[in-house]
């Protein structure tokens, strides 16, 4: 194609602003690819972080403390949503933690631990002990621990909702990641919480679950809801109890596209001028071309052919020093608990590339234009 | 009488929407395939218009051009280049070879804007700058060569898709004596072999009085149309002519070697054509 090996023979012999537009396109797409990135897995990681190890979707009686029936009916509709990772029937009370004038108010979830584990990954989390909840044990967090000097194997008095004491050996200590839900939280048996709360076999105070997909936890929620074995209990579901959380996502996301939009456009209007530029400069060539009998159209491709040279080398290069900055700053974070892994995403990365591709190719339309209306009879009077 | 190469009718053209300036007035004229014509006149006088006009580089503003029996008057600008690129080869005072590209590369292009490969191409190539004396310097950058052989390589280059027609604008303009002689036994020699038509704008008389046929413009109109025949070439270059008026736009038969030198103000003027 003549346009094509044209526009590659400009381009080579005007070395120094080709490799200019390429490292522009180059550098707004590293930018973009690092940045998406980066906020992506930020994200992922402020999510995971918040209800990573918590339920994300809870079912549980229509009234507040009435029993919940884990019917074969209500199992089979959870395991049928496919959205839904691990459902984990549980029993909660909450309980007064005495140690001598000192007393601290304590959420008490009862199940079992590998079950549990699916969901709280308390075993995952062990700081010292054994994880284990045998029928009179608990697994109290780090920071509640801590404030109550407590070790494992300790014994923990406390004062039940029915107002009778009971004493817990403290099997294990966890540290979830977080110190709300190290100081408030601890785990018990399932049998032991029946016998609490009075509860029978399948009687439980709700059903905690995961999604897959996060961000479809409303989805999930509203299925649920429309299922014949979930009449009369109530879904609710993470989004609904974290809408700050939701709202701060929101505003990060929003921030991040308009950086990269305005790099974006910065990218453009470079390549655009630059582009014209050399339109400019290689007028003389194009109205011989003409006057030899090149087409219009065939000579405008040559810029447009330009731009896809110039996209597709620029964004390469770009995708690739977006992906070095990535392995960067997760090497440079591998020790680092504050810093996360960023993972780069293949959709992102080839969105990243085509968008590239595609913004040298827009900004090359005026100088395309401009070509091809060219008349060669303004080159040949001009001389 | 075969149907004419070229066939100018009543060609005029004027610049300009408000202030307007009339360059071309009425120019009719007939190339047959094979002549070996110039077009002489002042600067300003319209003869490079007439060119452009011929050449399918610009339009008229009034009249048609028909160039091998494709009337061009309502052609696009799509068709006028194909036209272009099948029938005319041009040769500007500026050579306007691509400085990106080779010699070779060069005179291969108007067979590449054909469609043509370029290996398909490069035999033909070979011959013609074979025929102009260019051998060896097919791999040169067109920079690397002297102001002489840059035109040549541009003579080349029009010839590459054997056109009927071979349209030349001042093309020894900037060129030295020497180069300026050889250019136009080159144009004479291949007007001979291969029967290209010539047809060579220039302010220079004594170019012109090389040339079979002249047509004088003289603000904006063909003020006379000249039939030359060579009878003999003299040592020194000198012609001897045998006088054929065809026609003046005036109407009155004048002998060509008495027209022309019946207006000495133009010859050999340095002013350069529009």
């Amino acid at each position: 194609m003549l346009s094509l090996s044209i526009a590659a023979r400009f381009l080579r012999k005007s070395p120094a602003q080709s490799i200019l537009i390429a490292a522009g396109i180059a550098i707004g797409i590293g930018v973009q690819v690092f940045l998406g990135s980066l906020i992506t897995s930020l994200q992922t990681s402020l999510v995971d972080q918040t209800i990573g190890n918590s339920p994300q979707l809870i079912v549980q009686a229509t009234t507040a403390g009435a029993p919940l029936d884990y019917t074969s009916g209500l199992q089979l509709a959870m395991k049928n949503e496919p959205q839904i990772t691990t459902a984990v029937p549980t029993r909660s009370f909450s309980a007064i933690f005495k140690k001598g004038a000192d007393s601290a108010p304590l959420q008490l979830i009862g199940g079992q631990l590998t079950q549990l584990d699916t969901i709280y990954d308390i075993s995952g989390h062990l700081t010292s002990g054994t994880a284990q909840l045998g029928a009179a044990e608990v697994m109290v967090g780090k920071d509640f621990a801590e404030a109550n000097a407590l070790k494992a194997g300790d014994t923990a008095a406390f004062v039940l909702p029915d107002g009778k004491p009971a004493t817990l050996t403290v099997s294990g200590v966890f540290d979830s990641g977080s110190a709300a839900a190290n100081s408030t939280t601890a785990f018990v048996d399932g049998g032991y919480a029946a016998g609490v709360l009075g509860l029978g076999a399948d009687q439980y105070t709700a059903v905690d679950a995961q999604v897959s997909d996060v961000f479809q936890s409303k989805a999930v929620a509203e299925s649920l809801r429309a299922q014949p074995a979930l009449s009369g209990l109530k879904v609710t579901e993470w989004q609904a109890a974290n809408a700050d959380l939701l709202s701060a996502l929101r505003s990060q996301s929003s921030s991040s596209y308009m950086i990269q939009f305005f790099v974006l456009i910065a990218v453009a209007l470079g390549i655009a001028s630059t582009l014209a530029i050399s339109a400019v400069q290689k007028t003389r060539q194009i109205g011989i071309l003409k006057a030899m009998g090149m087409k219009d159209r065939e000579s405008g491709r040559i810029f447009l052919w330009q731009a896809a040279i110039l996209g597709v080398s620029g964004a390469a290069v770009g995708v690739g020093g977006g992906l070095v900055l990535i392995a960067l700053f997760t090497f440079a974070g591998r020790n680092s608990a504050s810093l996360f892994p960023i993972h780069p995403q293949v959709g992102f990365v080839v969105i990243s590339f085509v968008v590239g591709v595609l913004v040298a190719m827009v900004s090359s339309l005026i100088p395309s234009r401009r070509t091809s209306k060219l008349d060669p009879i303004e080159v040949i009077q001009g001389g | 009488m075969a149907e004419a190469l070229l066939h100018a009718e009543d060609l005029g053209k004027t610049y300009g929407a408000v202030a307007k300036t009339v360059a071309l007035t009425a120019v009719s004229f007939d190339l047959q395939g094979g002549e070996f014509a110039s077009i002489i006149g002042q600067s300003g006088s319209g003869k490079s218009t007439l060119l452009n006009l011929i050449g399918l580089l610009d339009t008229p503003t009034t009249g048609r051009v028909v160039l091998n029996g494709h009337d061009t008057a309502a052609a696009s600008r799509k068709q006028r280049a194909a036209l272009r690129n099948d029938f005319i080869g041009f040769v500007f005072q500026f050579h306007y070879l691509l400085p990106e590209f080779s010699v070779l590369e060069n005179v291969l292009m108007p067979g590449r804007i054909a469609g043509v490969s370029a290996a398909d191409l490069r035999p033909r190539a070979e011959e013609v700058l074979a025929l102009l004396g260019l051998e060896g310097l097919e791999g040169k950058g067109a920079n690397d060569l002297s102001g002489g052989q840059k035109q040549r390589v541009a003579i080349a280059r029009a010839l590459m898709n054997r056109p009927a027609l071979l349209l030349a604008d001042e093309p020894t303009g900037n060129l030295d004596t020497v180069n300026t002689k050889a250019v136009y036994e080159l144009f004479r020699e291949l007007n001979r072999e291969l029967g290209t038509a010539f047809m060579i704008v220039t302010h220079d008389r004594s170019v012109a009085q090389q040339t079979d046929r002249i047509l004088e413009v003289q603000d904006g109109m063909l003020l006379q149309d000249v039939r030359n025949s060579y009878v003999e070439r003299g040592p020194t270059g000198e012609t001897e002519l045998e006088e054929e008026t065809e026609r003046g736009s005036a109407e009155q038969a004048e002998p060509a070697e008495a027209a022309l030198e019946a207006r000495p103000a133009a010859a050999g003027g340095p002013a350069p054509s529009v």
